[in-house]
């Protein structure tokens, strides 16, 4: 990390340069960042997405029932998911940390992401803390996974999990997590030892390009105040950016 | 819709299905090489719907987007009350969502019946009342002490006294 730019910043762009123009993609009612990263797309390299961000007074207003179904027709580009917890196994916790009969925290669940999970075509992960805590051998409860039975009608996904240390790749022919990149200021040592599972690493693995001034400049003016003016999570983008 | 089941496409590889029993993986009787979640229908025995209006007879205007028409029609029983009630609720109003009579068991007439929520068009929802309900949820002796102060015992005039009336919407401002 630097201090051209935090953590948000970090993840809103890096997630931003996987969504491809033409693509229809959505994100769910509390979802900050994946709805700057959207919007930083559409500004920038993707001006024909369609977008569906379900705390937004402007993007998808009432579209919750599409985007589900088109989800289910397998006609959703992208979707972005995150959890309190993730496993190495490809499963995502967003309901209680403990037991589940007795859980230490509760979380609000999802059952939005049990589905998305294996019906977006892009699968966008995200996790703000890369720690033992969040990346954890066994999640407590899964609440979506990336692997099915295979008599379970599952998209042909791509998916990646994106962390202020790194970029994850879920492979799903090994069925597990590889090491895409890690980002200045870490190695893939340093990825991997705040990993409670294990990483496919590649010894050639590089490192992530950073956020350009372009990009950063683009998300702290055009993005925010877009964010500020359709009513999108615009107490958050108030604060969730560094001066431009 | 009077279903027993129905197919859904979701959920699969969760610890949902070791802890419910309204839902399960099945074979899909049209092809034995897939298997798909099914879920169980839910049927209230009384739901409870608020409208911007209703007439007499049952029919009422609900509010867009909402799933109220679906509870409804899932219910055995189904009570409505109303911010208004008029001389006659047909199916073309601007308003809303319309629900026919035929699926309504009673109508209440109940100004401000939302609260703390909000009904679109005509108030805002009571933001403070929904804080102090959070802040009383977190323990059973404070939520209990929230259903002294506001439920128990009260009637509805007198829940209304208690609370703050909802700031009206401007006409043209949903």
């Amino acid at each position: 990390m630097t201090d051209r730019y935090n953590t948000d910043e970090l993840l809103a762009v890096l997630m931003s340069r996987h969504i491809d123009d033409f693509d229809t993609v959505a994100c769910g009612a509390i979802s900050m960042l994946p709805a700057s990263a959207i919007l930083l797309a559409e500004a920038t390299h993707a001006p024909n997405i369609d977008v569906i961000i379900r705390g937004s007074d402007v993007y998808g207003v009432g579209m919750g029932r599409d985007m589900h179904f088109l989800a289910q027709r397998g006609k959703l580009d992208m979707f972005f998911l995150s959890g309190v917890q993730f496993d190495g196994e490809g499963n995502l916790n967003l309901h209680v940390i403990g037991d589940p009969d007795a859980p230490d925290r509760r979380f609000p669940g999802g059952y939005g992401s049990g589905l998305l999970a294996y019906t977006a075509k892009k699968l966008m992960l995200f996790r703000t803390e890369h720690s033992l805590r969040t990346f954890v051998p066994k999640v407590d409860f899964v609440s979506a996974a990336l692997k099915t039975d295979p008599t379970i009608t599952r998209m042909k996904q791509q998916i990646w999990l994106f962390t202020p240390k790194a970029i994850l790749r879920w492979d799903d022919g090994l069925q597990r997590y590889v090491l895409l990149s890690y980002h200045r200021g870490t190695t893939p040592a340093d990825v991997q030892a705040a990993t409670g599972f294990e990483l496919l690493i590649q010894p050639d693995v590089a490192e992530t390009p950073e956020p350009t001034d372009e990009e950063l400049r683009t998300l702290r003016t055009t993005v925010k105040k877009r964010m500020i003016e359709t009513g999108t999570y615009a107490q958050w983008a108030e604060n969730a950016f560094l001066p431009a | 819709m009077g279903v027993p089941y129905i197919p859904v496409r979701g959920l699969a590889g969760t610890d949902v299905f070791a802890r419910r029993t309204d839902m399960m993986i099945v074979h899909n009787p049209f092809d034995p090489d897939e298997k798909t979640v099914v879920a169980m229908a839910i049927n209230p025995d009384v739901a409870i719907c608020h409208a911007i209006k209703a007439d007499r007879w049952g029919n009422a205007i609900l509010r867009r987007g909402g799933d109220e028409l679906l509870i409804s029609q899932a219910s055995a029983k189904v009570i409505v009350t109303a911010e208004e009630i008029v001389d006659q609720v047909t199916e073309d109003d601007p308003d809303g969502l319309f629900i026919s009579a035929l699926n309504v068991t009673a109508v209440v007439h109940a100004p401000h019946g939302a609260h703390p929520a909000g009904v679109p068009g005509m108030y805002e929802m009571d933001r403070d009342h929904i804080k102090e309900y959070i802040a009383a949820s977190r323990s059973d002796e404070t939520f209990q002490a929230y259903l002294e102060k506001y439920v128990m015992g009260k009637t509805e005039a007198e829940y209304q006294a208690l609370v703050t009336r909802p700031a009206v919407v401007a006409v043209d401002g949903v």
